[in-house]
């Protein structure tokens, strides 16, 4: 497929035709989400089931400021991004010497305890009602309380995002981090130190997931309780796995295939999550690489198809 | 055969995507009022979400789905009891279907939310829940509070005990840690005080715990006179178990001050209700010409006698269509003005609407649960023993000023 | 004790198989539900307890032969995202089945009421369900420490190349123990339904302390499972004693604490 990104700007430019704005922005910033978690995932091959606790973790800090003291979008977002950057390299510091299971385990158990302090810490974050009167604040004039500003402005940030993200992956480290997916005993041995490496992914991936919390935050206007738990760090995960964890833009397809199904499916079927199982199901057994390789393997499908009808 | 072109997948695509009910590409009709139920499909709550929908729904069907002549377009979200996914269904109700009036959610911390959507885009928002700051510290010209006030729960349930057991000095409370529950606790405190009660002991469990043996085991050992439970749901349902299984009833009495009703006893077996006495802002046995005909249709209908859900959700939208009526007009505004001060008799008795706080003032239920022995039939769980209305005290209420529109 | 038996199951599955089974939680529900399915088409408790564990071994078969097997090379990634649909396809089933409401079931009628212990009051049916399900765990103990094909799955945990080098059917030992954890899945599900009554949820709480039981005991350490089981249990009726809001969510830290000191769990090898 040429030119993915102009078809993606075709898309941010026409989905709020399409869905309403409030979905399309939920989209953008899944996608941001997912992006930070594929850094991990699809490109150092670390399964991060803990995402959430800096997407939370941001979101509060940066929701209370907002709340309490109304500060500037774009500070807001700074600090996002550093809350998301900073408690990845707590969690990241704790987690990198360990792999496989233990990994995955541990960054589960990290993000319950981010959780528990979220639940107990209620005269902050709300506890289980969640940090109500996030405000969004204008910018330059605009007012960002308009959905479709609002999303313009998610849109340019998530437009960025994409560039910066496909910067990191292109450059040399992106390059270390796919060789240690690969092979982490030989990128060792080449002299790379992995677990550092491993590190400075987890805080880029947190600082991304920092900002989709902040803007999530300032989406609805309330920090919920589940924005630290662990089915959203599930839901981003599932999300790009079935967008497909090999490509930059697979964390983007499945934002955009896990909301919007769980949208309209929700109206038509309430026993609809038995269809996202199914959906998981068929993805592991069929497309491993989720619906980019799905549509990969139908658009060579359709090459070969076109051309043998060419030629007889 | 012709070829399929690039442009017609593109036209199927979009095709789908309409007919999959892309809301921005359907609009309402003009004239038609459109009225969002947000019900928990999903989740924690997904047991309340369909029964919800019926309660709604028959109210609505009584009207022959028309309001003021207008056809009525009544649409049900899902809420997931996630604050999250509720907010922007509900702005998606809101923005694309036309919603202009929402009764629901069920949790009171997604109720929070769908309180500031209903703020923001200036629509009218029913809600019948614990929290008390609906109708509180977080009051508004949108929102409404259909539940009793844990005040008056506590007060019905309290001077109602005492009534029919006065020498239960000792209490023990095992409270859901959570903004409702410590509200009913500090008022039970209150008016514990003035019965002489001596609270021996106050536990509190996170929501959605399961492993009851610990709370039970500690209030047994505190040796009181009656256990009282502050909490809903499968909470509440788990903790009376529990207490059963571990012989504290049917010796001592335990109180479900902020019960379901049928819901929760239907949950549990004759054996475990006996000497259980319930709190409820519904009970089906009500003794009012409303509630006999709901109840009467209700099982007609469905076979089982409504609990408190479906009947918040009928006397909702009842009050809902009471204010319409009064108002003359489906404008938000007016129905809100309509709403404010309305007093009427219906679902559960003399209902009035608090212009001030927006908290609906009326009956608040309670009652015994039978044993076995005296079950007349399945449902036969309990009478109704008392009711009480004492409204909030003014000194208690936290909504300084419900604001302009 | 039932923590212990959850624990076993899912360490059986994780140390063989390799793979974080997050269905486990959902099985435990099938098995509940099943029992009371049992109770009321056979008309007898025991025969039901018997019965309906054997149901979810089957399920966990039909699992494995369709599903898991095919997935042993995928990551853990992959493996996780399966686990998981089925967790969702499996819950979403039984409201399908049974419906969203819950619903109690009472012990049979000698192991109602409860004993005097003098400082406090036991219900006879959890020392019946603590009584049963140490026998269990001390049958498959003895199971995989005592028999040859116990131990040949123990070597299995350990290293799987080599048991497969020697000649045995990998396969077959890998069906063969996610069975076996399906089973003990089951058979929590169905002596907690008395307790803790039977709703589409019941399972997700379960499974989180599964995990967090297998991860304290290190992962394909049956004993050290078991271990950890009983010190959960012990430790949340501790903490429940003194700030009995955090009971449960202290599990977690605990959790984080130790696999941060050691993060080969308690007992863990590694």
């Amino acid at each position: 497929m040429k030119h993915p990104i102009l078809l993606l700007v075709a898309a941010v430019a026409l989905l709020p035709f399409v869905v309403r704005p409030v979905i399309a922005t939920e989209i953008w910033i899944f996608a941001i989400f997912g992006l930070g978690l594929n850094l991990l995932l699809g490109y150092t091959g670390l399964l991060s089931f803990g995402q959430s606790t800096f997407f939370g973790s941001a979101a509060y800090v940066a929701g209370w400021l907002l709340k309490h003291y109304a500060i500037n979008v774009f500070l807001a977002l700074g600090i996002g991004v550093a809350v998301g950057a900073a408690s990845a390299a707590l969690v990241g510091y704790l987690c990198v010497q360990r792999s496989g299971l233990y990994f995955i385990m541990l960054t589960f158990a990290l993000n319950q305890l981010f959780y528990f302090i979220a639940y107990q810490w209620t005269s902050v974050t709300g506890g289980e009602d969640g940090m109500h009167g996030v405000g969004r604040p204008a910018v330059f004039g605009i007012d960002f309380k308009d959905p479709l500003n609002y999303y313009v402005f998610i849109s340019l940030l998530f437009l960025l995002s994409l560039w910066v993200m496909k910067r990191i992956v292109e450059s040399p480290l992106g390059k270390i981090l796919q060789a240690i997916r690969e092979n982490e005993v030989r990128a060792e041995a080449v002299g790379y130190n992995v677990p550092r490496f491993k590190l400075l992914a987890f805080v880029i991936g947190g600082a991304f997931s920092g900002l989709a919390g902040v803007l999530y935050a300032m989406l609805f206007g309330i920090v919920p309780l589940e924005a630290i738990g662990f089915v959203f760090s599930g839901n981003v995960l599932f999300a790009t796995l079935i967008g497909g964890s090999g490509s930059l833009y697979g964390p983007i397809i499945g934002s955009f295939v896990f909301i919007w199904l769980s949208e309209s499916v929700s109206v038509i079927w309430a026993r609809w999550p038995l269809l996202l199982g199914l959906a998981f199901v068929i993805v592991v057994l069929f497309f491993r690489g989720g619906v980019v390789e799905a549509w990969a393997r139908l658009w060579s499908w359709w090459m070969r198809w076109r051309s043998s009808r060419q030629t007889s | 055969m012709s070829k399929l072109s690039r442009r017609d997948i593109l036209k199927m695509g979009v095709g789908a995507a309409a007919g999959l009910g892309f809301p921005a590409i359907i609009r309402a009709q003009q004239k038609e009022l459109v009225i969002l139920g947000i019900w928990p499909a999903t989740g924690a709550f997904s047991d309340v979400g369909p029964i919800l929908d019926r309660g709604m729904r028959m109210a609505l069907e009584e009207r022959d789905m028309k309001i003021q002549g207008r056809p009525v377009k009544y649409i049900v979200r899902d809420s997931a009891t996630q604050a999250g996914a509720a907010t922007r269904r509900v702005e998606e109700a809101v923005d694309g279907e036309g919603a202009k009036f929402i009764i629901g959610p069920w949790s009171s911390g997604v109720a929070l939310a769908v309180s500031e959507v209903a703020k923001r885009k200036k629509v009218f928002h029913y809600f019948s829940g614990g929290t008390e700051d609906i109708s509180g510290s977080r009051c508004h010209r949108y929102s409404f509070q259909w539940a009793a006030s844990p005040y008056t729960a506590a007060k019905t349930v309290v001077d109602n005990f005492m009534k029919a057991n006065p020498k239960a000095k000792r209490w023990h409370l095992l409270v859901a840690d959570y903004a409702f529950g410590w509200s009913v606790e500090k008022y039970i405190k209150e008016v514990g005080k003035t019965h002489g009660i001596e609270f021996v002991g106050a536990d509190r469990h996170p929501l959605g715990e399961r492993e009851f043996s610990n709370y039970v085991q500690k209030a047994a050992a505190n040796k009181p006179d009656v256990v009282a439970m502050i909490n809903f749901g499968l909470d509440a349902v788990s903790g009376a178990r529990e207490i059963f299984n571990f012989g504290v009833t049917p010796k001592i009495p335990l109180i479900m001050t902020w019960s379901s009703g049928v819901e929760e006893l239907v949950q549990l077996t004759p054996e475990i209700r006996d000497n259980i006495w319930v709190g409820s802002n519904f009970y089906y046995t009500a003794d009012t010409p409303v509630a006999k005909n709901f109840v009467k249709n209700y099982q007609a209908k469905f076979g089982n006698p409504p609990g408190y859900a479906p009947s918040a959700a009928y006397g909702m939208t009842r009050m809902m269509l009471h204010a319409f009526d009064k108002a003359k007009s489906v404008e938000v505004q007016d129905v809100i003005r309509a709403l404010e001060g309305i007093e009427v008799n219906d679902l559960v008795g003399r209902m009035r609407v608090d212009a001030k706080t927006h908290q609906t003032l009326r009956p608040y239920f309670f009652m015994r649960c039978k044993p076995k022995s005296a079950m007349k039939h399945p449902t036969d769980f309990a009478d109704i023993i008392a009711t009480g209305d004492t409204p909030l005290p003014a000194e208690y209420a936290a909504c300084k000023d419900i604001g302009s529109f | 004790m039932l923590y212990a038996l959850m624990g076993l199951g899912l360490s059986l599955i994780t140390g063989v198989l390799n793979i974080p089974n997050f269905a486990h939680g959902a099985l435990f529900a099938v098995g509940a539900y099943l029992l009371v399915t049992t109770v009321d088409v056979v008309g007898n408790f025991w025969l039901a307890l018997v019965l309906a564990p054997v149901g979810v071994a089957l399920m966990g078969l039909l699992i494995e032969y369709a599903g898991i097997r095919r997935l042993y090379a995928a990551g853990h990634d992959y493996q996780l995202l399966f686990t998981f649909g089925l967790a969702l396809i499996i819950s979403e089933g039984i409201i399908v089945i049974w419906g969203p409401v819950g619903f109690s079931h009472l012990p049979p009628p000698i192991l109602r009421g409860g004993l005097d212990l003098g400082f406090t009051f036991y219900p006879k049916y959890r020392l019946f369900v603590m009584v049963v399900a140490g026998l269990l765990v001390l049958l498959t103990w003895l199971f995989l420490e005592k028999t040859r094909y116990g131990a040949i799955m123990r070597a299995g945990i350990e290293n799987k190349e080599m048991v497969s080098l020697l000649g045995i059917d990998i396969h077959k030992l890998f069906t063969v123990a996610f069975a076996l954890g399906a089973y003990l899945a089951g058979i929590a599900g169905a002596l907690t339904a008395p307790i803790r009554g039977i709703n589409p949820n019941m399972g997700v709480d379960m499974l989180g302390i599964a995990f967090v039981v297998v991860a304290l005991g290190g992962l394909g350490n049956l004993l050290g499972a078991i271990a950890a089981g009983l010190l959960i249990g012990v430790a949340q009726a501790i903490v429940a004693a003194y700030w009995t809001e955090a009971s449960t969510a202290v599990i977690f830290a605990v959790m984080a604490a130790v696999l941060l000191v050691r993060p080969q769990g308690l007992f863990g090898i590694r």
